[in-house]
């Protein structure tokens, strides 16, 4: 029998890969939109159903609209405002992004198996493929100079640690500690905004973070 | 109901956003004052949390809830001159958002909740994000967006360490509320290893909004680049706020037996961004950027003394005081040169000494107090670190700290003997007036009192706060 928390977890890792040899904008928020769905989606074919409680359905459901709508409807008005479409020249290459999600997983596999004693079994997938989710979104904000592909960078790191703690939270189902992981897309919402209206755009003519280098030692 | 005292603000900011300007300003200081009143009845055990499982008066939040709300107060008698001669046009948002930023470290402060903790720092970098942009200059967009950018991965990764702390205890299957009080009661039971990750992560994670290297390059952009009150509050109050978060769960690390392990990172931690200060003070050009700078060192100072133990975490607190009264008043003497000479470089500026007395003498003595002399108090904590440090063996971390300590004190000299003896054929832009350098003598005079006087409710109190980390003035 398939798994469909497996398979959403395959999905997931697909998506990191994508996002990481992507260079098309629009294309990168759509991605997001896509992997925010299905990871907030996780939490409720991995939990029993009979254990899900009407407060989770209902964070479940805030989950989806902001991860899955909200945010990326944001990010796509900003894509639209700002008119650009690719990032150019990232600080490492396409397929070497790629090759390193390969080695992201590989490392996730590694440090995943090493937590094994203190998880239960069907965790360790949702483990290794959380860990590197947290990994490639780090990395893309490390790696891009576009203001907005290194917000996409934050959600993506954004959406690991929501994964982390759906994987750790078998028993904390008694006390919300993970649905406040949404927060956190509050302060992506700032960041887009800021991108939108805070004439990022108008002070420079490219929303480009290599230009906000003025302030360096 | 303590929580009052973050209401309070919430309230009167969001009124501010929408009256004239002038009443904006009154608001601002009346708020203010209300708000160390309020403060000091929770001192005096008059109030109590209305909702006790989130929020508490520990005697560390009070102690820095009151250092907070006494220079919240001198910083906004001084902000409502200020931004007279600056004319910036978006006024409101400063008042209403420095009075949301007092609300939210006033959380912070009194929050009890681990998660409740988080929301608290969030918000204020949420609401400090405005403070920063308010020149809306290229400098100051870029200082802000990398302000919003790496705070925002540091309270992510913060989060990952409430998750891994959970966890721990889940493992060790102790049922509690998640609240730091009693978590430290029930430290025995958490599974270590968790413990352990969820630290580093804490650690990480608030220790960058508290500017520890290598997490601090926000900083410096982000404190010269603000308006001279808001960089003031953001070194005085937010970065001890940070430290709270970094303090709580060091706490419960103690108490769990894993002292030893939490005091060597803060020790290691704070360390390094003494080391990284001191390269970066060396060669500065910005007065600005070298105070910020300087907020990095005596955050590394503080993370050291919390780590040696003992006799030095006195210190520690002591110079958790002191660094906030005497750094934010050299912010506010700072912004009296910025308005003078209208450049934050230091070698557009000069002849302070004659052209601007009256700041010369709070800038000068500011610039003594911080690098370690008496009669203010930093000379007192260092000397107690230095010798917590001694007491427990510490012979190379100390010789360390003191190498970066005498460096700091060699650049920063050199940057503050030409800005107020050297050459300077510019003219004054704006004269300074009474408003705006009685707030710094205030908070140095505060500092001298208070190192020559420690009334014994604030003695009782630091006591408290360093018996539950294993310190004590006994050494």
């Amino acid at each position: 029998m398939i798994q469909i928390s497996d398979v959403l977890l395959s999905l997931t890792l697909l998506s990191v890969l994508l996002s990481l040899g992507s260079n098309r904008l629009m294309g990168l928020v759509k991605i997001m939109a896509f992997q925010g769905i299905v990871v907030s989606l996780i939490p409720f074919f991995i939990a029993h159903l009979n254990e899900m409680t009407i407060g989770g359905i209902f964070f479940l459901q805030i989950m989806i609209f902001t991860k899955g709508i909200l945010i990326p409807g944001f990010m796509f008005m900003a894509v639209n405002r700002v008119k650009i479409q690719r990032e150019i020249e990232p600080i490492i290459g396409y397929h070497a992004s790629v090759f390193a999600g390969l080695i992201f997983i590989l490392v996730s596999a590694f440090i995943a198996d090493r937590l094994h004693i203190s998880l239960p079994d069907e965790h360790v997938l949702l483990m290794i493929t959380a860990i590197t989710t947290l990994a490639a979104g780090l990395f893309l904000l490390m790696t891009r100079r576009k203001a907005i592909t290194q917000v996409i960078g934050y959600l993506m790191m954004e959406n690991g640690i929501y994964l982390i703690g759906t994987a750790l939270a078998k028993e904390t189902h008694t006390q919300y500690v993970v649905e406040f992981g949404v927060l956190l897309d509050l302060l992506v919402g700032i960041m887009v905004m800021g991108i939108v209206l805070h004439n990022i755009n108008h002070a420079y003519d490219d929303v480009d973070t290599g230009l906000l280098g003025q302030l360096k030692d | 109901m303590l929580e009052f005292i973050c209401l309070i603000p919430i309230f009167t900011g969001i009124f501010a956003m929408y009256l004239p300007v002038r009443m904006g300003r009154m608001i601002l200081i009346l708020t203010a004052f209300f708000h160390l009143q309020f403060v000091v009845l929770g001192w005096l055990g008059k109030i109590k949390p209305g909702l006790p499982d989130y929020f508490a008066a520990t005697p560390e939040g009070l102690l820095i809830l009151l250092v907070t709300s006494f220079i919240f107060l001198l910083i906004s008698i001084y902000a409502v001159s200020y931004m007279r001669e600056s004319e910036i046009q978006s006024e409101p948002i400063y008042i209403g958002c420095t009075l949301f930023f007092l609300a939210s470290m006033s959380m912070v402060a009194l929050a009890d909740h681990l998660i409740v903790l988080w929301i608290a720092v969030e918000a204020t970098t949420l609401v400090s994000a405005p403070l920063i942009f308010l020149h809306r200059s290229k400098a100051a967009l870029e200082a802000t967006w990398k302000y919003v950018l790496i705070c925002s991965v540091g309270i992510a990764l913060a989060l990952l360490g409430c998750f891994f702390i959970v966890m721990s205890m889940n493992i060790g299957s102790t049922h509690i509320p998640l609240t730091f009080s009693s978590l430290t009661a029930a430290a025995a039971k958490l599974d270590p290893v968790w413990l352990k990750a969820g630290f580093i992560f804490t650690v990480i994670g608030y220790g960058t909004k508290m500017g520890l290297a290598p997490m601090h390059t926000w900083l410096p952009d982000a404190h010269s680049e603000a308006p001279s009150p808001a960089s003031a509050l953001l070194s005085g109050a937010l970065l001890n706020c940070a430290f709270l978060g970094v303090y709580r769960t060091h706490k419960i690390l103690y108490a769990s037996g894993l002292g030893d392990y939490s005091s060597n990172l803060l020790i290691g931690f704070g360390l390094v961004s003494m080391f990284v200060a001191a390269i970066f003070i060396y060669n500065q050009s910005g007065y600005k950027r070298m105070l910020a700078y300087s907020s990095i060192e005596n955050m590394g100072i503080i993370a050291f003394g919390v780590g040696i133990g003992g006799l030095a975490t006195y210190g520690a607190m002591l110079h958790l005081i002191h660094h906030s009264l005497i750094k934010s008043s050299l912010f506010l003497s700072a912004g009296n040169i910025l308005l003078g000479y209208g450049s934050k470089l230091a070698n557009k500026t000069g002849n302070m000494a004659k052209m601007l007395p009256k700041t010369f003498t709070a800038f000068f003595a500011g610039f003594v107090g911080i690098s370690g002399f008496p009669p203010f108090g930093i000379f007192v904590s260092e000397l107690l670190i230095i010798m917590g440090a001694f007491q427990q063996g510490r012979y190379i971390s100390i010789s360390v700290f003191i190498f970066a300590l005498i460096f700091i004190f060699a650049g920063a000299s050199r940057l503050v003997m030409n800005m107020s003896f050297g050459k300077c054929d510019s003219e004054i832009l704006v004269d300074e007036n009474l408003a705006r350098v009685l707030p710094s003598y205030t908070l140095l005079l505060t500092s001298i009192i208070l190192c020559i006087w420690l009334p014994d409710s604030i003695y009782q109190t630091i006591i408290d706060v360093i018996s539950t980390i294993g310190g004590s003035v006994n050494g």
